[in-house]
């Protein structure tokens, strides 16, 4: 069958593509509509739901947004960060407090670490203490897991850490948060041979086009089985850690698989009820240029080898890799623990960049098959020309909240699986 | 959570009726009718039908966006291939997000093959749905051909549309005789005059199942309990009408659930003896330990697979199955499933 004449009806990047997911409504911000990947939901007192927004970077801290009514987002706060040299990126909430990360664009700038909010008032957030990660190595913190109230499990630097490359300066660190006012780290662990003094080697290097770091990215703990952080290690692949004793974890299992890939190990997603592990990369180049950027299906029987047995259908190469911007995998809805998010061992939502965000159904695990996808036009003044889907979260009702990485902000769909 | 095993999928009608009914006209009608927006017409031949240059936006050999934003398509290997193709186009952003799909038979018109492909094709089945059968049914020509091709039979039983065109060319009484025997042939298709090929397209879709939660309403309605079917003539067979004494429409209803077995046994022997004449089945069907009914239907030897609602519209939990056949009588079912019920005790 031949395409039609370019530009095809849809073909352009500024054409919405759908299919199982329909727009409820897009809010633009406020025009800071540049969005990280740290989003939340919280269930307020008085029966709003707020969903809080960590954004890609200065001049914004976080927004919370009304989304009670989906088809009605209303800005209830939005707050500024200290200095331009710093960005949120990532926050999570508990009940009423908000854990936000803060990371900086070189070392030994501060604050450098994360906040704890007390947002039981949303339009008014309150800080309660900051924990301090900055360093002479150090860029602060990256990402946070918090979601059970005592313990942010983070990936970030520290002040005592000096990395054998300085492209490895974040690695898994355990904060119990149990006083809020003072929190205390309780444990860490880095990739071996990182850090100066280790008695691994440094870890061979990727390619220079790909060579992001030796470095945590999600450090995910689920109650299901609390003695497991399954984090993601961006070009040193996905590991599971044994966390029974905090102040020592120990590696389970590791998969590395760049080369020949190219790196970026994102989020490690167990699903417990099917032996599972869902692993997402980060694409991270513009224009495909470090093409393919998946998602892989591992199985976990034994936990000690987990082997790879699929990946998910990958968003058409020549529909989006030269659309603008990046294309390929990034944040999965990681079904957390909390009341307010959605939880399916069955179909993933993730999203994809300037693909879009999209749901795939893994319950043949062999035969990952997608579901429904939803690509929004090229935000205004979009810098790449094409949306750039950064991070989705998925509430209790179903309905999916996706952001853009640049200026779109946010949208909220409706799914239809 | 886990997906919806109907939700989801892009709803597919089935155009057929024989050569001489209409076809062309329809189509012709529906290129141009404002109810079309974002619908998918697949077509044997561009040529046949003749697209007016001032309705054309896009163009190619194959596909033709029209500007009432129906993207037309034709057949070129086969309909597998096409409709798979076509969604590979929609995901692609190649061609516009079209949300149902318009289907015309070829050759001779037998949809069966058009409804094997659909329930058969694993890939196919990831994307698309059938919906609705729409058949073409001449009301100069009809009557005669029921007379005289068991093929005609075939494609009014399998209905849910009944499609009556050339009603302006048909004597008022034989339009009336021929939409008694119709409905006596297939008491649960909706009738719709079609002169000049004029429908709105919003009757020919929506017709089947969205999803596993579907509500008593459109349960009843899915089903043929509602009296849809009556909706443009609502009359009962009069006495004197012509009808096909070989085929027998009738609704079972059974008052106890069944055991998975004896139910896909009874129905599997149906099916393998008499295919051919078992041109439609279609029910709900309360199964022991299945949290609602299970979805049934079938056209001829093709089964569609088992769909299971996620849970019972109203009290009334008793299996209901409607049949067209040839030839088997109600008796010798409701037997059928008696026996295999009594060996499987």
């Amino acid at each position: 069958m031949t395409k039609l004449a370019a530009p095809g009806p849809a073909a352009r990047p500024e054409q919405t593509l759908a299919w199982n997911m329909t727009l409820l409504a897009h809010h633009e911000l406020a025009g800071f509509g540049g969005l990280g990947e740290g989003m939340a939901m919280q269930q307020t007192r008085d029966g709003r739901r707020i969903l809080w927004l960590a954004h890609e970077s200065a001049p914004k801290n976080f927004t919370g947004v009304d989304v009670t009514d989906p088809r009605n987002p209303k800005v209830v706060v939005q707050t500024d960060l200290p200095h331009a040299k710093m960005r949120s990126n990532s926050l999570d909430v508990v009940g009423d407090v908000m854990a936000v990360a803060y990371q900086t664009s070189g070392v030994n700038i501060q604050p450098a670490g994360f906040d704890l909010f007390d947002v039981s008032v949303p339009e008014s957030p309150k800080r309660i203490s900051h924990f301090d990660a900055s360093g002479p190595h150090s860029r602060g913190v990256h990402a946070v897991w918090f979601v059970d109230g005592e313990t942010v499990h983070l990936a970030g630097g520290a002040a005592d850490f000096e990395p054998t490359n300085p492209k490895d300066d974040q690695f898994y660190r355990i904060v119990d948060v149990r006083k809020p006012s003072q929190p205390e780290e309780v444990g860490r662990w880095w990739y071996p041979g990182t850090r100066k003094g280790d008695d691994a080697p440094p870890p061979k290097r990727l390619p220079p086009q790909f060579d992001m770091g030796y470095r945590a990215h999600n450090t995910n703990v689920f109650p299901q089985r609390p003695d497991r952080a399954y984090v993601g290690y961006i070009d040193g692949g996905a590991w599971v850690l044994d966390i029974s004793d905090r102040s020592r974890p120990k590696p389970v299992a590791s998969w590395q698989y760049s080369p020949p890939f190219n790196g970026f190990t994102h989020t490690v997603l167990p699903l417990f009820s099917r032996d599972l592990l869902i692993v997402s990369d980060e694409c991270v180049l513009d224009d495909g240029a470090d093409w393919p950027k998946l998602v892989w299906v591992l199985d976990n029987r034994v936990e000690t080898n987990p082997v790879p047995i699929g990946t998910f259908p990958a968003p058409p190469y020549d529909a989006f890799a030269k659309r603008g911007g990046r294309f390929g995998a990034h944040n999965l809805h990681e079904n957390l623990p909390v009341p307010t998010s959605w939880r399916s061992d069955s179909i993933i939502v993730g999203t994809f960049f300037n693909a879009g965000v999209r749901a795939y159904d893994v319950s043949d695990p062999f035969q990952v098959k997608e579901v429904a996808y939803f690509v929004p036009g090229a935000p205004k003044l979009s810098p790449v020309g094409a949306i750039q889907l950064n991070d989705c979260f998925v509430d209790d009702r179903g309905l999916v909240f996706t952001v853009d990485r640049f200026v779109g902000g946010l949208y909220i769909l409706e799914m239809n699986v | 959570m886990a997906r919806d095993p109907l939700a989801g999928k892009l709803p597919v009608t089935v155009i057929t009726g024989f050569l001489g009914s209409g076809k062309t006209t329809l189509l012709k009608h529906l290129l141009t009718h404002p109810g079309m927006d974002r619908a998918a017409l697949v077509i044997n031949e561009l040529g046949e039908v003749g697209i007016d240059h001032d309705l054309l936006q896009v163009s190619s050999e194959q596909m033709t966006l029209l500007s009432n934003g129906c993207l037309c398509c034709t057949v070129r290997t086969d309909l597998q291939e096409t409709l798979r193709e076509l969604f590979a186009q929609r995901r692609a952003g190649a061609v516009i997000d079209f949300d149902r799909v318009f289907v015309e038979t070829t050759g001779l018109a037998d949809p069966a093959p058009v409804l094997q492909t659909l329930a058969t094709d694993t890939l196919l089945s990831d994307y698309y749905r059938l919906d609705c059968v729409a058949t073409l049914v001449d009301a100069v020509n009809g009557m005669t051909q029921l007379d005289t091709q068991p093929e005609a039979v075939k494609q009014a039983a399998v209905a849910d549309r009944l499609l009556l065109t050339k009603t302006d060319l048909a004597a008022p009484d034989a339009v009336e005789a021929l939409q008694a025997r119709l409905r006596a042939l297939n008491p649960h298709a909706l009738f719709i005059i079609a002169t000049h090929g004029q429908v709105d397209p919003a009757l020919l879709t929506d017709v089947g199942l969205r999803n596993a939660r579907p509500d008593a309403a459109r349960l009843a309605r899915w089903l043929g309990e509602t009296g849809e079917g009556g909706g443009y003539l609502g009359q009962r067979l009069a006495p004197g009408v012509k009808h096909d004494p070989a085929i027998k429409s009738f609704a079972l209803v059974f008052d106890r659930p069944f055991a998975w077995e004896t139910f896909s046994a009874a129905l599997d022997l149906v099916s393998r003896l008499r295919g051919p004449d078992l041109l439609r089945v279609k029910g709900l069907v309360n199964i022991a330990g299945e949290r609602g009914p299970v979805v049934v239907q079938a056209v001829q030897h093709i089964f569609h697979p088992t769909v299971t609602l996620e849970a019972w519209p109203s009290d009334d939990r008793r299996s209901r199955l409607v049949f067209i056949t040839r030839n088997i009588p109600r008796e010798t079912v409701e037997q059928l499933f008696a026996a295999v019920g009594a060996l499987n005790a």
